[in-house]
């Protein structure tokens, strides 16, 4: 054999055509839950009902594309026998799709959370939103940097989301303490900040999709599952963790992490 | 009609299809004519006797004389005795040069230098031969040197090579893959030649055989020389005895009728002999042929 | 390089094999597991037949031949026996079928016996049986055992020649490319016959075709241009190649 069988010859060779039109599928589900996200919670906070509806019509697309995602990749599965990186990438799609639209379904949630901007407004109102604000902006960074990693076969920007994620964690129970603290002192405002609990879960949660869909990746790229790079540590009651978390007693508030910066991969 | 190079060359292959067409025929003439004649003037003298009785005294018939054509017993007889000696030597040694080169040889230089070797022993004259056996028996054996036992010997020596060079046509026709199979059982080398190999290759073998014995049959010269001049039934094999060529040889240039007629008797079982053997020769290998093309 | 967790039965070691001056597989060492089904992958011309004819000492059988290493056979020297007697316990089967095509089924199948231990006609019976029975032939040919050989089917022909391996009771049992010159269907009979045949035998199996490897081993070995690349279990291997060459080429993207 007179040629280097590593050798990059910049062809596309084996499945490189049809992986990178699976990718470029995930890829675009991605976007279109990402701007659910975005739009959900947007309306929720401005109390926008019209916007809110908009996002909730575009649950029907999001369905249609984890169909048809799954689709793809059980083709690509059962024709061409792939083996290797590129049965782990097509394995690894086809979970990352649940995410995604897990994604997608949480901007939804946030959306159907949407009602009118309440009569009147407190300063910590206005602390609990400038810090679900910065929550949301932090975690849509998150799910883009977690797409780019997809995209562009990038285990360092996967690697970075789980450190991201601590301190999305940290922001959700600072956001939780906050809004019990508030319950208490203005319980006119309850389905309010009832509402806002949710929405700060579920913010979290999608924080923790995104990570997952990094799991999926590294694991696509380099076959490690996450218990290989990731040591367990323990989980217990929240009451144990941060005693007042659920209390009566709120103490001062730790400093919200700033966003992420340069999220593009270069 | 044009006379152009397209006529031309039509023209050409039509004379040449003619002209190799005349070759064949010529090539056939003198065979049908051989049969033709022999068993015209053979069958005359053909009867269940003329294969049993001995050569009656020469004489030509005449008024008060008549002359019987008794028969050839005793020259078949010796025939017989001749071919089967040269036989029980030449075959074993013949395959047995053939396998060794085959199977031992295989590829190597051992086995061209003896198919070469068989090859020249081959184009040995018969009478060249029969001077060797001569010259060999004088100086170890004397009391041999006329005798079946030594016109045997020199038939040997023109049966080996034709028996050595089938035996290793056959052998080699054998796949590969045959022995690849027999050897992969743990069945040693020397089996595998002998009852795997040998055994398949047999009608090939066969062949030759007949083959051989069709061509010593026929052989003249030696026997002049070393087993000639009986015309009594063999006695034993240390003696000289007559055989089917010699007796043509007496016969056809005899002054007396019935030693002609006598001769062409002879001649006609030769005929038929070497005729029968080719003939069975090539059914069996025609048969092998069909055989070995539906192996996988 | 993986070691199985069940004993080894046949351990290559160091093994380097010539044709003339030309090396044709260099330094392998490979452990076969006991009962398993190990697999030899890889392109055309990378030594996987010369590696296997090594194993029941058929290489040397060429001329010009020559070996450098040891292949251990439960602790035995296989290159300091004799070939036939190793050639008895270690059994091989062809690409090609290549059954004795003057024998009948049943001389066929008992060749092995026939030839070298000459038992009685009862137990030639028993074991006739029992081979064809473990080639899954038995039933196809119960009532023509003494019919030509060659009267079979393609597929057929194979599995005799599995049989007739089997016959011989060998420990371990040689594919080189068993199912090449077969149709699909014959193919997954065979496969199904190998998946069998590991209760009680030991099977290399040299194949290029990688979805058979995946499908019929447990232990996959990939050479390139006569060296041993990666040796490890098939999921593993086909799952997550820890070689670049290896992914590369059970990708398809080689050469």
């Amino acid at each position: 054999m007179s040629r280097d069988p590593l050798a990059d010859t910049g062809e596309p060779r084996g499945y490189d055509v049809l992986i990178r039109h699976l990718k470029d599928r995930a890829v675009t589900m991605g976007g279109w839950a990402l701007g659910m996200v975005h739009d959900g919670w947007r309306a929720y906070n401005a109390g926008d009902l019209v916007g809110a509806q908009a996002v909730l019509n575009r649950d029907e697309r999001l369905d249609q594309l984890d169909e048809d995602m799954e689709h793809a990749s059980i083709a690509f599965l059962v024709l061409r026998q792939p083996a290797a990186v590129d049965l782990r990438t097509a394995v690894a799609l086809l979970k990352i799709t649940t995410h995604l639209d897990r994604i997608g379904r949480l901007g939804f949630d946030m959306a159907r959370l949407t009602s009118a901007p309440p009569e009147t407004q407190l300063d910590n109102l206005t602390e609990i939103h400038k810090l679900l604000q910065q929550m949301d902006d932090y975690v849509e960074a998150m799910v883009r940097q977690a797409l780019d990693a997809l995209d562009g076969d990038r285990v360092d920007l996967a690697r970075d989301l789980f450190l991201r994620d601590d301190a999305v964690d940290r922001m959700h129970r600072q956001a939780n303490q906050m809004i019990v603290a508030s319950l208490g002192k203005n319980p006119r405002l309850a389905p309010r900040l009832a509402s806002d609990l949710l929405v700060a879960r579920h913010l979290e949660r999608i924080a923790d999709n995104s990570c997952k869909v990094a799991e999926k990746t590294i694991y696509a790229v380099t076959g490690q599952r996450r218990s290989e790079y990731i040591p367990r540590h323990p989980v217990r009651p929240y009451v144990l963790e941060t005693p007042t978390l659920f209390g009566a007693d709120s103490g001062p508030s730790p400093e919200a992490p700033s966003p992420p910066t340069g999220t593009k991969a270069p | 009609m044009k006379f152009n190079r397209a006529t031309r060359r039509k023209l050409f292959s039509h004379g040449m299809t003619v002209l190799t067409g005349a070759t064949v025929v010529l090539v056939l003439i003198p065979l049908f004519w051989i049969i033709y004649e022999s068993a015209i003037l053979g069958a005359s003298v053909f009867s269940l006797g003329f294969f049993t009785q001995n050569i009656p005294a020469p004489c030509s018939p005449h008024p008060g004389v008549t002359c019987s054509t008794n028969g050839v017993g005793s020259a078949i007889q010796g025939t017989v005795y001749l071919l089967l000696l040269a036989a029980l030597w030449a075959v074993p040694v013949g395959l047995g040069a053939a396998i060794f080169a085959v199977e031992y040889g295989g590829e190597r230089a051992i086995a061209r230098v003896i198919s070469m070797a068989a090859d020249v022993l081959s184009g040995v004259p018969s009478i060249v031969a029969g001077m060797f056996i001569y010259a060999l028996l004088i100086v170890y054996y004397p009391l041999l040197v006329f005798s079946v036992i030594s016109g045997s010997l020199a038939l040997g020596v023109i049966m080996l090579p034709i028996v050595m060079r089938t035996s290793e046509e056959a052998l080699r026709t054998i796949p590969h893959s045959v022995r690849e199979a027999a050897l992969a059982l743990g069945i040693s080398r020397w089996k595998t030649s002998v009852r795997i190999i040998l055994v398949a290759a047999m009608p090939g073998v066969l062949t030759g055989v007949l083959l051989s014995i069709a061509r010593a049959a026929g052989e003249a010269a030696p026997l002049l020389l070393l087993d000639n001049g009986s015309l009594h039934p063999c006695m034993s094999v240390d003696t000289v005895c007559q055989s089917l060529s010699l007796t043509i040889y007496l016969g056809a240039t005899s002054p007396s009728q019935n030693w002609v007629s006598i001769a062409w008797g002879a001649a006609l079982i030769l005929v038929i002999l070497v005729l029968g053997l080719s003939i069975v020769s090539q059914l069996v290998l025609n048969r092998t042929a069909r055989k070995w093309g539906q192996v996988g | 390089m993986a070691i199985p967790s069940v004993g080894v039965k046949m351990d290559v070691q160091h093994l380097s094999a010539f044709y003339g001056e030309h090396r044709a597989i260099e330094d392998i060492s490979i452990p076969m597991a006991d009962r398993e089904v190990t697999a030899i992958i890889g392109p055309s011309g990378c030594g996987k037949s010369t590696l296997i004819r090594c194993l029941n000492r058929l290489h040397e059988t060429a001329p010009k031949t020559r070996v450098e290493g040891s292949v251990f056979l439960d602790g035995d020297d296989l290159y300091r026996l004799d070939p036939t007697v190793v050639r008895r316990r270690v059994g091989m089967v062809f690409q090609k079928p290549n059954p004795f095509a003057t024998m009948s089924i049943y001389n066929n199948v008992s060749a092995p016996l026939r030839f070298n231990s000459r038992p009685s006609r009862e137990v030639m019976d028993q074991t006739v049986l029992r081979a064809l029975k473990q080639a899954a032939l038995w039933e196809e040919v119960r009532d023509r055992l003494d019919s030509a050989a060659t009267s079979l089917s393609g597929g057929q022909q194979q599995r005799l020649c599995i049989a007739r391996a089997l016959a011989a009771d060998p420990e371990v049992l040689l594919m080189d490319e068993p199912c090449s010159a077969l149709d699909p269907i014959a193919t997954s009979k065979i496969e199904d016959l190998i998946s069998q045949l590991k209760s009680n035998y030991t099977v290399i199996i040299v194949t290029h075709n990688m979805q058979q490897a995946a499908r019929v081993s447990d232990n996959t070995a990939f050479l390139y241009l006569g060296k041993l690349i990666e040796f490890g279990p098939t999921e593993e291997l086909f799952e997550r190649p820890k070689e670049k060459l290896t992914e590369s080429y059970i990708t398809g993207r080689f050469g």
